[in-house]
């Protein structure tokens, strides 16, 4: 589904020093698999979910999405397949503070040009009471527990029922056992929902949920 | 559509968070947008009252004044050049030219009134009959003089309202009483109908005493007048009139002693006068939009760095440059409107407050300007700061802490 070819991300700090935050990685992901990602702090683990994530570029080598080489597409299609192929869990959740907890579930629906096959407001209801989230549709995200926010941004990844669900260290900020239960959530969905899930973590105990662990 | 009001509604949602940042970035627009109505209303209530005073005169006079007045539409020279002053030789000249039917001269007298309640100063004007029609004078009460009056120099005398109410306590009372001027007795037959007004370019009809001018030669031996009225059948007989009385006139005077004004001449002169005047204002009033306009540019660039990670996170879940520009060009398009709405909610009540005393008003072009000029001080403003928006890297906006 996602291949990744001798993919590098360099910053020229100075006309000397080059600081290679990936060096020729290379990465493929398959349909359903819930794959992850492992290693060290520093070592170019968020910067290849961002560029699998398409959310950054690569200097060097290939990005291939469903066989296509996305470095001659638009940024407005880019921001398409992000839209509508990705969905995004991150450590520090990335809730907007000022929307409800319905709103920000929904936002992803807002950027969307398509029509849609299902009702925006219906689906993100109906996720938010199979996460026990209901009560909380009208709250705002910092009234809420770091697991509760984690949920609402899993929520939010499946808004537009995506293929790929991006996880970068989702359980960096909550203790183990909340940590459990979003590690069992992703492992669900990937089970019984069929969504490819890739984790970055550098938590053996969370890599574990994974079929699949690349170091 | 869905998308657009979404927009609004976090714009609005954003500001109602931060009342106060939002009425100051919205105050330059504001005083910008009521300075520049308020301008307009003036200057369109000030054409009305200088239209209103000639309205009042007809379009079918003329009028002789010494002097050079008017050349090519605007004022060259002295008005109150009196060395050519007309006399009754120039009135009756006049009253032989085909198509005049009525004359009025004008003579002034400055002097000592002795009314019932009152003596003081007060100014006379001597005439014809035929000056309230020029004019446009009306009597209230009795009478203004006739042509007999005129012939037989009666020793009666028109007064204005105000001048009623002075001297004899009301209209009624003045009536028929005896009133001194200078020493010399008149009788009062008529007061006429308050007009108001008086100040720019006009007479304060109100507070004038009206007489034949025959009888004004008491006061005026050497019968000069320094103003000659004329009354054409028609307005299509304006212009011929015109030449005809210049032909006449240049046979005793010579061509810069005297000048023959069309009311609706007079008017454009004096009115384009103001309108340049007025332009000018409303351009520095203009000047204050410009600067509360680099308010709001200001204010969304602190916005937009207050946001970065919020357009990240928005990046992230798939809006595009283009939505995160529409966002913060809609909030800037916003405080600028809030801005032009209050500054016209403002002009309005002003307009209304001077209402009473200036004819003063705001038009639809005013409003659809102010509204305009406002949201496109939103547009122009706001496409820097939303621009930086909406061109940073995904990646990095949501890195930022």
């Amino acid at each position: 589904m996602i291949k990744l070819v001798n993919v590098s991300k360099e910053y020229i700090i100075d006309s000397e020093y080059t600081f290679y935050a990936l060096k020729k990685a290379s990465l493929e992901i398959k349909e359903k698999e819930f794959v992850s990602i492992m290693g060290p702090s520093g070592s170019g683990k968020s910067t290849l979910m961002h560029i699998v994530g398409l959310l950054d570029k690569p200097t060097t080598g290939k990005v291939y999405v469903d066989n296509k080489e996305i470095s001659r597409i638009s940024d407005d299609d880019l921001s398409k397949l992000r839209n509508e192929f990705v969905g995004f869990v991150f450590q520090q959740f990335n809730l907007i503070n000022k929307l409800t907890v319905l709103e920000n579930v929904m936002l992803p629906s807002i950027y969307c040009r398509k029509e849609l096959d299902f009702d925006p407001n219906d689906r993100a209801e109906s996720i938010l009471n199979d996460f026990g989230l209901s009560e909380k549709r009208n709250s705002y995200p910092n009234k809420l527990s770091g697991g509760q926010q984690q949920r609402v941004a899993i929520t939010r990844a499946l808004m537009m029922k995506p293929k790929l669900i991006l996880a970068d260290e989702p359980t960096g900020n909550l203790d183990s056992k909340t940590g459990h239960e979003i590690m069992m959530l992703l492992e669900k969905l990937n089970k019984e929902e069929k969504i490819t899930v890739v984790l970055v973590t550098h938590e053996t105990e969370i890599a574990a949920y994974a079929k699949r662990i690349i170091y | 559509m869905k998308n657009l009001i979404f927009i609004f509604r976090s714009a609005i949602d954003d500001f109602s968070r931060n009342k106060l940042r939002t009425f100051l970035t919205s105050l330059g627009i504001l005083i910008g947008v009521f300075a520049v109505v308020v301008l307009i209303a003036l200057g369109l209530g000030l054409k009305k009252y200088i239209s209103d005073q000639f309205e009042a005169m007809g379009k079918n006079s003329l009028f002789l004044v010494p002097g050079r007045v008017l050349s090519g539409g605007g004022f060259t020279g002295s008005v109150s050049s009196i060395a050519g002053r007309f006399d009754d030789r120039d009135l009756q000249t006049l009253k032989k030219i085909n198509n005049v039917i009525g004359v009025a001269p004008l003579a002034f007298k400055s002097t000592k009134i002795k009314g019932l309640l009152k003596e003081d100063f007060g100014d006379i004007m001597f005439s014809s009959e035929t000056f309230s029609d020029i004019m446009g004078l009306e009597v209230d009460r009795g009478r203004f003089f006739d042509k007999s009056d005129v012939s037989k120099k009666a020793k009666v005398v028109v007064v204005g309202s105000k001048i009623a109410e002075d001297y004899y306590g009301s209209d009624e009372g003045a009536i028929g009483k005896k009133i001194t001027i200078d020493d010399v007795k008149f009788t009062i037959i008529g007061v006429t109908k308050s007009k108001g007004g008086g100040g720019m370019g006009g007479f304060d009809y109100d507070s004038y005493l009206f007489a034949p001018y025959t009888t004004g030669f008491i006061f005026n031996p050497d019968k000069k007048f320094f103003r000659l009225s004329v009354k054409v059948e028609n307005e299509n007989y304006v212009s011929q009139v015109k030449e005809d009385i210049k032909k006449e006139f240049l046979k005793r005077h010579k061509d810069e002693e005297f000048s023959i004004v069309e009311p609706t001449e007079l008017m454009s002169a004096i009115t384009s006068i103001f309108s340049v005047l007025n332009l000018i204002l409303v351009a520095i009033a203009a000047i204050s939009l410009l600067v509360g306009g680099i308010g709001i540019m200001n204010i969304m660039y602190v916005i937009v760095s207050d946001r970065i990670k919020e357009i990240g996170i928005r990046r992230a879940i798939g809006a595009r440059k283009s939505d995160i520009l529409s966002q913060f060009l809609a909030e800037a398009v916003l405080l600028s409107s809030i801005g032009g709405i209050l500054g016209l909610g403002f002009a309005y009540l002003s307009v209304l407050a001077v209402h009473n005393l200036f004819p003063a008003y705001i038009d639809l072009t005013s409003v659809v300007l102010a509204l305009g000029i406002s949201s496109a001080i939103g547009i122009s403003f706001g496409v820097f700061p939303a621009r930086k928006a909406a061109n940073l890297e995904p990646v990095e906006a949501i890195r930022y802490e």
